[in-house]
């Protein structure tokens, strides 16, 4: 005997665990956040002035610290030398990286950080490399053949079919045109949707199965004209939501 | 509540070995066909394998059915561990004989060299490996003298892989093996098994996604998928009788189908 209520409650208890890890990864987000940002304002009135780094690279990409008198509050004033941008400027880029690659790719062997320049690089475009096309093995890991064989894993439609010609029963109508649906096969679906509505015209899916067709048909005028028809007799919100969808070019 | 909705489906996932519940799906099916002509070659044992919950209570059953109708075939069910007990049924139920005295191999290979029958006599063991290696000896050498033969299933286990035992390694002529169902297969499964039984209202309701939460928690095992099918058409019938406006008829609900893992313990919460 089941004990439904019993059994919601460890649902309920069930779903908040699985739930838990979400919810704690997303705490230790936000936490890490919070922290940092809290942790880099805290940080702002204690950090030095603001050193005025100078490097003065050689041409040749040698980076070498000049030796620079220290100011009142012992801070280093470095000065940059922009000759090496001007190079850059001077000089279009695809010839230069040939000859000196080494200046755009060597990191600076300093830690302190370069003032930004506001000029910047014009580097060529990006293109991704062409993707090849690999063809798709057939074969497993063992080296064994795995044969796909597509006629199989379906239900006997044509049985089911029959039947629904023997049994004319709605339901099984519904569900062959929502078969042929789910595999493309546009026309079977709008037949079979059809029929179901002339069995039975008050199944809301089967009018909404006939309208979807229709739109995959390329019949769009008479879907939408079907759905405000039987709007009017149903007030179904959901063809209302596919007619709806339909007008704004939502569903195609 | 004997006419819910929901009560006719709910009989039809009860857990109940019957070859005429067999559910044709493709790869069972190839099964049952490299199965079935396996037993007309002249092998003498058969191996049907794999995990619990693939099939092979029911394809054994079924092809006891199938085969019944125009050879001697005995289908052993419940394992028989006594060795006497084992023998003694057997030479009642394919040669007609029940002596009185206590029945050994011997007695049992000279009962059946007495005996001139037209077709070698099937035995399908289900189970086998509730049997003691020392019948599993004397079954072996029984299919050898080709008294009979013997189609059998085993659970494969991870702890110890069966086949590579000795006494199967040397003497299976074929073997079969069941795999888990994919949840495409198991979709097709539970909608065959309602259509056949004209439920096409029930059949509508589920989904690719109902489907794909089955597979997930049953893994693909059928014996799950009937117990949770159970449980949930069970959950299904309460609500219908005491709160109704809460069934969604174009869908099963997730959460139901959880609320049924839970009951059968798929789910552990």
């Amino acid at each position: 005997m089941l004990d439904i209520k019993k059994l919601e409650r460890r649902w309920l208890k069930y779903k908040l665990k699985s739930y838990a890890p979400y919810f704690i990864v997303l705490i230790v987000i936000i936490t890490s956040l919070i922290g940092s940002l809290i942790w880099l304002n805290t940080k702002k009135p204690i950090q030095p002035p603001i050193m005025t780094n100078k490097l003065n690279i050689p041409p040749k990409n040698t980076t070498q610290k000049t030796p620079m008198p220290l100011n009142d509050q012992n801070t280093t004033v470095l000065e940059p030398s922009m000759e090496f941008v001007q190079s850059f400027q001077n000089t279009p880029i695809q010839e230069d990286a040939s000859k000196s690659p080494a200046v755009l790719s060597k990191k600076p062997v300093h830690t302190q950080s370069l003032p930004s320049t506001p000029k910047t690089l014009n580097m060529p475009e990006y293109t991704s490399p062409p993707i090849i096309p690999t063809a798709v093995k057939s074969t497993n890991r063992d080296g064994s053949l795995s044969i796909n064989r597509n006629n199989e894993n379906k239900l006997d439609i044509n049985d089911l079919q029959s039947r629904f010609k023997e049994t004319s029963n709605a339901n099984l109508g519904l569900f062959i045109a929502r078969y042929y649906y789910d595999h493309g096969n546009y026309d079977e679906a709008y037949n079979y949707a059809l029929k179901t509505n002339n069995i039975n015209n008050r199944i809301d899916e089967s009018w909404i199965l006939f309208a979807k067709s229709l739109v995959k048909l390329g019949r769009t005028d008479q879907a939408k004209k079907t759905l405000q028809l039987y709007i009017t007799q149903s007030n179904s919100e959901t063809a209302r939501g596919l007619l709806d969808a339909i007008e704004r070019g939502n569903f195609k | 509540m004997e006419n819910s909705l929901f009560s006719k489906p709910r009989e039809l996932f009860l857990d109940i070995v019957n070859p005429r519940d067999y559910v044709q799906i493709d790869s069972v099916s190839h099964m049952y066909q490299s199965l079935k002509s396996s037993v007309q070659k002249p092998l003498k044992m058969i191996l049907l394998y794999g995990r619990p919950g693939t099939g092979k209570s029911m394809l054994l059953h079924k092809l006891h059915h199938d085969l019944s109708k125009h050879q001697k075939v005995l289908m052993v069910s419940t394992p028989i561990v006594d060795e006497d007990d084992f023998l003694r049924v057997l030479a009642q139920n394919i040669f007609g004989h029940a002596p009185r005295e206590v029945m050994t191999l011997n007695r049992f290979l000279e009962i059946s060299s007495a005996l001139s029958l037209s077709s070698i006599p099937i035995v399908l063991l289900d189970e086998a490996q509730l049997y003691s290696p020392a019948l599993m000896e004397k079954i072996r050498l029984i299919s050898d003298a080709r008294a009979i033969k013997f189609v059998i299933t085993l659970h494969k286990t991870d702890q110890e892989d069966i086949i590579a035992k000795e006494h199967f390694q040397t003497r299976i002529w074929e073997s079969i093996e069941l795999q888990n169902a994919t949840a495409e297969e198991l979709k097709i499964y539970v909608q065959k098994k309602l259509l056949k039984s004209n439920c096409f209202d029930v059949a509508n309701m589920f989904n690719d996604k109902n489907m794909k939460l089955i597979a997930t928690l049953t893994k693909g095992n059928y014996r799950d998928t009937n117990k949770l099918l159970f449980s949930l058409f069970s959950l299904y019938c309460w609500y219908e009788e005491n709160n109704p406006t809460l069934i969604k008829y174009n869908a099963i609900k997730p959460k139901w189908i959880e609320m049924a893992a839970i009951h059968t313990g798929l789910i552990h919460a």
